[in-house]
């Protein structure tokens, strides 16, 4: 009975979607393109049909990141997007039943262990033995349950292509394409992974994230500094942790507060997906409410993130390191939707993007200080205020302290005479081919429609966006560098090579 | 959006889902039936010019937007004993240097003004050249293009410049571990080789302007070059343009074919000492080329071995059941008549010793004992399945077509690919696994700080200490 009237409900849908989509062919015209639904549970789904391959690209944006971690417990989104790779109830093991028995005992004797070793020092070494044996025991027999990496085989072999996940400040995302007949494979992993996800391997996963550390921050000086230089410019609010965790918290990552975050964020409510490519919206929509529907939303509590108090005065710090120099060189800001925001995106481009911009001439072509300038706008991340940021590597034998004096000279200029009618054309013209070149791909499309989806609450700010940039002057650029480029409100971060 | 009928519509549903039901049972993931796949790849037209110049033109009218890719038969194997980095500089001051019509300012601004991009890159066996437009400026798009393939001038300063950006580029190779390892088992792995020797401060020093002209003689004429055009463009446009700008070009250059690195007839462990916390574990040997009939094998053995995702051996082993790597895993990188085989690994220093052995039995238990049905049939239904990502793009299709006919592959190389890999035994893995893996020549590179290694690397064999700079 139920079955029957949700198959006649679909039909219906089919008919009038067939309707709708008829008037939406215009090539590049985003907002005819896209179809957008909520289901109940408060799931949000965007999709855009596009048919030059058999193949579709599928975007999992959940609005949650590093920022929502409780401090003591960073590195806990990140370690939770590996930790989603590992399985649930039904994939990844031979009887979960039995195997869950065993994960409990595991995971008592981790957090027994991690107490213990937590005491440093004062850790009772015989007790440490007794409990790394006893849980290398246990493990064995976990582990004749286990069908290591499920998951990766399943997309693997049918076709997956991209498959990935990412955790940021803001957002955790989990990506894939697939060939476009393989819809249904995506939905059955990822609703259950969103509703039954068994966090098997927790011990020899945590030291993975360890080792990921090692590679992408330990060994690398000039990802220290960007570790040290966030941690300094932000004081209060949590852009100021690394995603990956700091070095201490990182091996005792903790499973009782994984499963609560898991709980509150990892929510249908609190969830953004992009389907772009060959597909058909309403079949996709019918294997979307089939599989996520009947996952229940989650009341998610407010957020108390701290609020950064303003910068009064300039911050500065250097890293000695076996490395070249290199400098940062980072402004608070508002973020989106604010007008200003608008106006660093022209600055940023004015700046750094391309050989003619202000910087690249000046630093590399005229006076030869510099190998390299880029700047971002929105670092690190952009739910929050963020900041406007110049990174440069000296070219030897020049300094980070002349490359440091030559960059603010250009900013200097920004406040003091207007860009060009020209620069500012060019600057506006960049960011529509930018706009344009993003939409070439199915992933790129699902990715940025997804991304702002969750980050500015509706799609529609990326085609708001083009038309907003179009009004900004050369006189708002000019108030935005006076009012945020200035001493008082920047933060300096040098890695200087040791002697 | 005219969404408000189809989102009540969807509210329904899911109500209904919700209150209505319990959740029924999972379909196990093997249980989904699947609807069928069809597809067929667009027809990619070939033009050739009066002067040799092969064209590949694919079009695609969704974005207003024209792609052009050159590519040219060359690249660093063919720098001069002492002037190594020479291809790379030649592409770069190209790019930057001016032409006889506009200086390398005037380029830059144009293209700016634009929002167009030209990048010139030179790799170890061929250089690209792309061309990225919006329709609306195809035409001085192309113009600069044109000029920049045919009439460079290599301007003094553009040239200082570009030496002393690339000398400082080779003194920040070994701030990242990562980048120094790959560019020191280049070094190793094609050791009496021209694709071995690399460039150094020294050697950029002694490149001059006369070089660089000399060079793009020799290697930029048109029977050297194949493009691929594709968007928003129609075939017939495409030729018009194409033989407009580069139709009276008429040099002829020459261009020896360099032969395939030989096999090394004595294994090489090699130890680079930096000191950071992490080590960096490279080991590989030659493989098959695309022309050899073990390449459809050895495609299907890289893939268990460590380069089909999670599932794969070493990834499996090293980094999920032991946690000692995040990154593990193997390459294969085929060229027509060579090809190149890695395994690495990142991890802690402690242990280093214990990683390289894991790999080392993985590449030595797929030598002796079978590879199962089931391993087999699950890389040939992942490869399969994948095969389909080859085709995602019309700059993709168009450029896939133009390789195989710049490394002389049969025309319907990619029709036989997938009927070929489902013809793979298991004989022929252990029979392509025991010819190629762990010979007396392969070539391991270990960086990191031995003096914590768990076990010392002489445990491997002979040690030879290498140093990163030249």
């Amino acid at each position: 009975m139920k079955l029957h009237i949700i198959r006649s409900i679909s039909w219906l849908f089919i008919t009038i979607v067939s309707v709708t989509l008829s008037t939406s062919c215009l090539a590049y015209d985003l907002e005819n393109m896209v179809q957008s639904y909520t289901l109940d549970n408060g799931l949000k789904v965007l999709i855009v049909e596009r048919h030059f391959s058999p193949t579709v690209a599928f975007y999992i944006r959940y609005n949650v990141g590093a920022v929502n971690e409780s401090s003591n417990y960073t590195g806990t989104a990140h370690f939770l997007e590996h930790m989603l790779f590992k399985g649930t109830q039904t994939i990844g093991t031979t009887n979960y039943r039995e195997e869950a028995k065993i994960l409990k005992k595991i995971h008592n004797v981790i957090e027994t262990l991690d107490t213990e070793k937590m005491k440093g020092e004062n850790a009772d070494l015989q007790k440490v033995d007794v409990y790394t044996r006893e849980l290398a025991q246990l493990r064995k027999r976990a582990d004749t349950f286990v069908i290591e990496n499920e998951i990766d085989r399943l997309y693997t072999e049918n076709g997956g292509a991209d498959l990935n996940a990412s955790t940021g400040y803001d957002l955790t995302s989990y990506h894939v394409s697939l060939p476009s007949n393989k819809i249904e494979l995506w939905a059955r992993i990822e609703s259950d992974r969103m509703n039954n996800p068994v966090f098997r391997s927790f011990f020899s996963e945590r030291n993975v994230v360890i080792e990921e550390r090692r590679q992408t921050v330990e060994s690398k000086p000039p990802r220290k500094l960007m570790e040290q230089f966030l941690a300094t410019a932000f004081t209060l609010h949590p852009y100021r942790r690394p995603i990956l965790g700091w070095k201490s918290e990182m091996p005792f990552l903790n499973l009782t507060y994984m499963r609560h975050f898991f709980k509150i964020y990892h929510s249908p409510n609190n969830t953004v997906i992009a389907v772009v490519g060959d597909v058909s919206p309403p079949d996709v929509m019918k294997i979307i409410i089939r599989y996520f529907g009947g996952i229940a939303p989650q009341e998610i509590p407010p957020s108390h993130i701290p609020v950064e108090p303003p910068q009064q005065g300039e911050r500065r710090i250097e890293l000695v390191a076996d490395s070249n120099p290199e400098i940062m060189i980072g402004y608070h800001k508002p973020t989106l939707p604010s007008s200003d925001d608008y106006a660093f995106d022209i600055i940023d481009i004015i700046l750094s993007k391309g050989r003619t911009s202000r910087l690249y001439t000046k630093l590399i072509n005229v006076e030869e200080l510099a190998a390299s300038i880029t700047t971002i706008n929105g670092f690190p991340a952009s739910r929050y205020p963020n900041l406007f940021l110049l990174h440069a590597a000296p070219r030897y034998p020049h300094t980070a302290k002349e490359v440091e004096q030559s960059i603010y000279e250009e900013i200097e200029r920004l406040k003091r005479e207007a860009v060009s009618a020209r620069e500012l054309k060019k600057a506006k013209t960049q960011l529509k081919a930018d706009f344009i070149r993003g939409l070439k791909s199915n992933s790129g499309l699902a990715s940025m429609l997804s991304y702002f989806e969750a980050i500015a609450g509706d799609y529609h700010y990326i085609t708001d966006h083009i038309k907003t940039v179009e009004k900004i002057t050369t006189a708002d650029i000019m108030e935005v560098a006076k009012k945020y480029l200035i001493a008082e409100n920047r933060t300096v971060a040098i890695l200087v090579q040791k002697q | 959006m005219k969404r408000s009928p189809l989102l009540y519509a969807i509210a329904l549903i899911a109500f209904t889902l919700t209150i209505g039901c319990a959740p029924s049972p999972l379909v196990r993931p093997e249980g989904i039936h699947y609807p069928p796949l069809r597809f067929s790849t667009p027809t990619v037209e070939r033009v050739e010019l009066a002067n040799g110049i092969v064209l590949f033109v694919l079009e695609d009218h969704e974005l207003p937007l024209i792609n052009i890719t050159a590519v040219v038969r060359t690249g660093s194997v063919y720098d001069p004993v002492g002037k190594e980095g020479l291809a790379d500089m030649t592409a770069s001051v190209m790019r930057t240097g001016g032409t006889v019509h506009m200086t390398g300012d005037e380029i830059d601004e144009a293209l700016d003004y634009m929002a167009a991009t030209i990048s010139v890159s030179a790799g170890r066996e061929s250089a690209t050249v792309t061309l990225s437009v919006m329709k609306q400026d195809i035409d001085m798009g192309l113009k600069v293009f044109s000029d920049i393939l045919i009439n460079p001038i290599f301007d003094e300063d553009k040239l200082r410049i570009a030496k002393e950006l690339k000398i400082e580029a080779l003194r920040r190779v070994y701030d990242n571990p990562q980048t120094m390892a790959f560019r020191e088992f280049t070094r190793l792995f094609y050791r009496g080789n021209p694709r071995g020797r690399l460039d150094s401060v020294r050697s950029v020093t002694n490149i001059a302007r006369v070089d660089m002209a000399r060079f793009h003689r020799q290697f930029f004429f048109p029977a050297n070059i194949m493009m691929a055009v594709t968007g928003d463009i129609t075939k017939d446009e495409a030729v018009a343009k194409i033989t407009g700008r580069f139709g009276t070009w008429a040099t002829i250059g020459s261009v020896e074919t360099i032969p395939p690195p030989a096999k090394h007839d004595s294994p090489s462990l090699n130890y680079l000492h930096k000191d950071v916390p992490q080590s960096i574990i490279i080991l590989g040997n030659l493989g098959p080329g695309k022309k050899d009939p073990d390449y459809y094998t050895f495609e299907i053995l890289d893939f268990i071995i460590g380069s089909g995702g999670f599932r794969s051996r070493i990834f499996d082993e090293v980094r999920s059941a032991r946690g000692l790597a995040y990154s593990a895993g193997s390459f294969y990188a085929p060229r027509p008549a060579y090809g190149v085989f890695g395994a690495y690994a990142f991890t802690k220093t402690a242990s280093t010793a214990e990683s390289l052995s894991v790999i080392r039995s993985i590449l030595e238990d797929v030598k002796i004992s079978a590879i199962g049905n089931e391993n087999l049939h699950w890389a040939k239904k992942s490869i399969d399945s994948a095969f389909i990502f080859s085709f995602t793009s019309p700059s993709q299709i168009a450029l896939q077509r133009l390789m195989l006919e710049y490394n002389g592959l049969p025309e319907d190389f990619l029709k036989t690919y997938r009927p070929m890999i489902q013809q793979v035994s298991p004989d022929d893995l252990q029979r392509v696994a025991q010819k190629y893996l762990l010979q007396e020549c392969e070539t391991t590179l270990v960086v990191g700080n031995a003096q914590h290694f768990d076990r010392p690397l002489s445990e491997f064999g002979v040690v030879n200490e290498v140093k990163g700079h030249d």
